[in-house]
């Protein structure tokens, strides 16, 4: 079982980004969506999830927005901006080509 | 963007803080929903959620310093914390500022005289251009030097001048002329010869008339102008502007003054020039020698305006080129070129002395402040502990551990700074009047000098960086100590302990202690080194008779006297002065005894190839008579041996032992430089004619030839040895010659300059060290009378179990002194080495001296025994069942 302490500070910023790739989420929904998308196995603590949105909205990245939630609620909710989206597929990228050349060291017996 | 949204929350401050406990409550109300509908129990469904959560406070909190000028907020934050912290506890507050007021106070004043002596740039316009050029030789030398060794001949100067491409223009100037104005009542002034390009290379405009112009130096002797400086004019002309274009006499020549410099100009010396003549008139103001054309003499100081653009790296290599090329001229020797910003005292000897003195000095101002230092660092241990509830309290609900040493560490930087300001505006205000004092009361003999001690920007950052760094300094060891709690038992910790240890820091707390006492000991033991050092120059016995005998001063040769006019003035001034009522003696000597003026030359003995460095003076046959020195073996010299210029002498006891060891001296030979012969005639018993304080070094003596009549000073003993005679002496001279400066003093007079070194640095040691003693005092007191209160109960129960007081004192000292016995023992070793570095620097200090090195630890631990007695003692007489209450 992964502990949130294993996530690296800047992966905890990757899945964030790509929660909302799909559209708008508020915090609550980004910690379900990373829950359930990773079948249970990244388990992030919740409450360290918000310094992350904070420091990425901070950034440029995401463009928040207070509106009311699906049970009426008054809810924070977080968008990618531009600068999001294009620091998403860097990054994206970046793993992509890390994490192939990781499972190739790994596979050499 | 991000700039503005923190700017934005910084007006809506309020707002942020509701939209962050809006959003995690949404949150953790989202999630308690989740588990609830999952079938867990309400009470059960929120402590899950919470559990999942982690620490919301943590969250809050980095969010806030996310989105707020975290380092500039929480500065503003902690400096009112602080403000008001320090202001509910005014005795503190006051204690620990006097105490760094105090110790910064010293540190910035003497770094204040330091930079006005050494540091701060020539007073001059865009003075951070101008270099000066010094140079030092190596290898084979033989250069004749007048004045400094480092300084330069004429046809080097040209040399450079001419040669360089990195100047807009290279000045020379002879710095140590002395010359006689003439007039009504003569005045020996200090002024220069310079080259003509002096005040444009400066940048200096004359007041009145003009400065000089090339031409003026186009060929020596040719252009007699002289520029006076407005102190000059307005003490001795009466600021007349008709002077310009009238003739004054310099060491009796004609020379036309052809302006006034700017007020406050004092030329390039710390000792200020009254006036300058062009430097192709060297001979007219030195009449016995002239240096102009000689190629290998130095006695030119050379200072350079720089090129825009060009760094003193540039400088010293385009420098060392020529440098390189006049070596070739002189095989086997090499010339290193010193080349720095100009400055008062540059030349690199000065420096030398200067840095070196003055880095003794800091020093020891510095152990001060570490001393005030680890005063106020334990009483922030102090206060620590007494807010001990409040750290651990705000350490428990989450705040860092960096947090709150910031905390502590604004509020140790308040009290610096407040310390700092007082202690350096004081210093600044009082530096000024001190410098004054001391300068006014120098003894007779030592040049008239100025300084500014005003502080500049160097002054201001120096006393900044010492305030911000003692700030940190004894800050930081109480702060990290004040938050290294193990949060369980200090939360559980009764406030008066009932342990047997002093409480909680009590480790620093005394390692604090141990070091006060250690440093305290160190410049105590120095101090005492330097005022037995005093003492024994006060008291030193000169091994000769200085009573009831005036020494007259003056210099024929530079007022143009031929051999054979100096014999016969005096002669007729002997004449004179023996015929004056009391007078019983009148002898001659080349220098009088302890005058600051030292002889020296090489001799050569019989059967070796390789010359000594021997100190001589020349004297009258009544010398060794007049000054109570007796002759030990052989004879003193005849009358005869005065009327021509024989070769014999006389040499000291030391110096008889020394070259001709287990032999007799008398009628053993010597030759000079010049291969004469010298015959020894005589020995003299040793006395410190030359140097106080070191007999025992090669001195010889030889007879008053004819030929040194125009050298040659006199010494004249009266019963009454009283002013009368100094008048009758001038009075006579004047007779003679209207227009020759004479110094009449008493001989006594010439101990003052020996003593006046040690008596400025045993005063100033003095200061410091009662100063170091008063802090110590106070820093053992404030520990032990802490260590007191905080065991007040364990006291109480040992008293109520039968101990009596004299059993808690016992106690009570025992630990109050063992810190402090460290300290001794540390103090006294660190001292040993301190003493033998005095040992050298200053003469008449035994580095071993047993009664300060016994009497000042004896001393020092009767303070402090004295400081913890007074709280200790006020224990025993605690009632205990007051003691038990006592919380």
């Amino acid at each position: 079982m992964e502990k949130q302490g294993d996530l690296v500070q800047g992966t905890l910023d990757m899945l964030v980004l790509k929660a909302l790739a799909r559209g708008t989420k508020h915090g609550y929904a980004v910690a379900e969506w990373i829950h359930e998308s990773s079948n249970d196995v990244l388990h992030v603590e919740e409450g360290a999830l918000y310094p992350a949105l904070h420091r990425l909205e901070l950034r440029g990245l995401l463009s928040a927005e207070w509106g009311s939630s699906e049970n009426n609620r008054r809810a924070k909710f977080y968008s990618l901006t531009k600068a999001g989206r294009k620091e998403l597929a860097q990054e994206a990228e970046y793993w992509q080509r890390m994490s192939g050349a990781i499972a190739r060291v790994m596979q050499m017996a | 963007m991000k700039m503005w949204a923190r700017v934005k929350a910084l007006f809506m401050r309020k707002q942020l803080e509701m939209d962050l406990e809006d959003e995690l409550t949404f949150h953790l109300t989202q999630r308690e929903e989740k588990k609830r509908a999952a079938g867990i129990a309400a009470e059960e469904a929120k402590y899950a959620a919470r559990r999942e959560f982690g620490n919301a406070t943590r969250v809050k909190e980095i969010c806030r310093e996310m989105w707020s000028f975290a380092s500039l907020e929480t500065f503003w934050r902690d400096l009112r914390y602080g403000a008001r912290a320090l202001g509910k506890n005014p005795g503190f507050t006051v204690a620990a500022v006097m105490a760094m007021a105090l110790g910064i106070g010293v540190n910035t004043g003497i770094f204040s005289v330091l930079n006005g002596v050494a540091l701060r740039l020539l007073p001059i316009p865009k003075a951070e251009q101008i270099v000066s050029v010094d140079q030092i030789f190596h290898g084979k030398l033989s250069r004749n030097v007048h004045g400094e060794p480092e300084l330069f001949s004429y046809p080097e100067y040209k040399n450079y001048r001419d040669h360089n491409h990195v100047f807009t223009g290279l000045l020379a100037y002879e710095p140590f002329l002395e010359a006689t104005l003439g007039g009504e009542s003569p005045a020996q002034l200090m002024g220069a010869a310079a080259s003509c390009n002096y005040f444009d290379v400066l940048g200096e405009r004359p007041e009145l008339g003009r400065v000089f112009v090339d031409a003026d130096c186009n060929a020596p002797g040719a252009s007699a102008v002289v520029v006076l400086s407005d102190d000059l004019w307005r003490s001795r002309f009466g600021a007349d502007p008709s002077i310009v274009g009238k003739s004054v006499s310099l060491n009796r020549a004609k020379f036309v003054v052809i302006g006034i410099a700017a007020p406050g100009f004092g030329g390039l010396d710390p000792w200020p020039s009254a006036f300058w003549a062009p430097v192709t008139m060297q001979k007219e103001l030195e009449p016995a020698r002239g240096f102009l054309n000689e190629d290998n003499t130095g006695w030119l100081g050379m200072l350079g305006r720089m090129e825009g653009g060009v760094s003193i790296e540039e400088v010293r290599s385009d420098l060392r080129v020529i440098a390189a090329r006049i070596d070739e001229q002189y095989p086997g020797r090499t010339t290193t070129l010193v080349v720095h910003r100009a400055s008062f005292m540059g030349r690199p000897e000065e420096r030398t002395v200067v840095f070196a003195i003055g880095g003794v000095v800091l020093a020891a101002v510095g152990l001060v402040l570490l001393i005030a230092c680890a005063n106020v660092a334990n009483l922030l241990l102090a206060r620590a502990s007494a807010r001990q509830k409040e750290i651990v309290i705000r350490l428990s609900i989450g705040g860092s551990r960096w947090q709150i040493v910031r905390q502590l560490l604004t509020e140790s930087l308040l009290i610096a700074f407040l310390g700092g300001a007082l202690g350096s505006l004081v210093a600044f205000w009082s530096m000024e009047g001190i410098a004054q004092f001391v300068l006014a009361h120098l003894p007779h003999g030592s040049p008239r000098l100025v300084w500014n001690v005003n502080p500049d920007l160097r002054v201001w950052g120096y006393s900044l960086a010492l305030t911000a760094l003692t700030g940190i300094v004894f800050g930081l060891a109480p702060a990290l100590h004040a938050t290294r709690q193990d949060l369980s038992t200090a939360i559980k910790e009764d406030s008066a302990g009932l342990t047997g240890k002093t409480g909680s820091g009590g480790f620093l707390r005394s390692t604090l202690v141990g070091m006060q006492v250690a440093v305290c000991m160190i410049l105590l033991i120095a101090a005492g080194l330097l005022m037995r050092g005093l003492y024994m120059a006060q008291t030193v016995d000169p091994g000769f008779e200085m009573r009831g005998i005036t020494q007259a001063i003056f210099d024929l040769p530079s007022q143009g006297y031929s051999e054979e006019r100096a014999r016969t003035f005096q002669r007729e001034l002997i004449a004179r002065v023996a015929a004056l009522p009391g007078v019983d003696g009148v002898e001659q000597a080349r220098v009088t005894p302890l005058n600051h003026q030292f002889m020296g030359t090489g001799v050569t003995l019989a059967g070796e190839t390789e010359a000594r460095q021997v100190e001589f003076n020349i004297v009258s046959p009544g010398f060794f008579t007049m000054l109570g020195m007796p002759i030990v073996r052989g004879r003193g010299f005849t009358k005869e041996e005065t009327q021509a210029d024989t070769g014999v002498m006389v040499v000291t006891e030391s110096t008889a032992r020394r070259l001709w060891p287990g032999g007799d001296a008398v009628g053993k030979t010597l030759r000079n430089f010049e291969k004469e012969e010298y015959q020894v005639v005589g020995v003299v018993r040793d006395a410190q004619a030359s140097h106080l304080g070191e007999p025992g070094g090669i001195f010889i003596y030889m007879p008053a030839g004819p030929k040194e009549q125009a050298n040659l000073q006199l010494l004249v003993h009266s019963k009454s040895g009283d002013s009368a005679t100094a008048n009758g002496i001038r009075e006579a001279a004047r007779t003679l010659d209207a227009d020759l400066m004479v110094d009449v003093t008493k001989l006594e007079e010439n101990l003052e300059l020996w003593r006046t070194p040690s008596r400025i640095v045993a005063a100033l040691s003095g200061a410091l060290g009662t100063l170091a003693l008063l802090l110590a005092s106070i820093g053992v007191y404030g520990v032990v009378s802490y260590g007191v209160s905080q065991r007040i109960r364990e006291i109480g129960i040992r008293m109520t179990l039968g101990a009596d007081g004299k059993d808690v004192m016992t106690l009570l000292l025992r630990q109050a002194m063992r810190p402090v016995m460290i300290g001794a023992v540390v103090g006294v070793a660190g001292c040993a080495a301190v003493s033998q570095i005095l040992s050298k620097v200053l003469y008449g200090i035994g580095s071993h001296d047993p009664i300060a090195f016994i009497g000042v630890p004896l001393f020092l631990l009767g303070i402090a025994l004295l400081a913890s007695y007074v709280p200790a003692r006020r224990a025993t007489r605690i009632d205990p069942v007051v003691a038990l209450r006592y919380e």
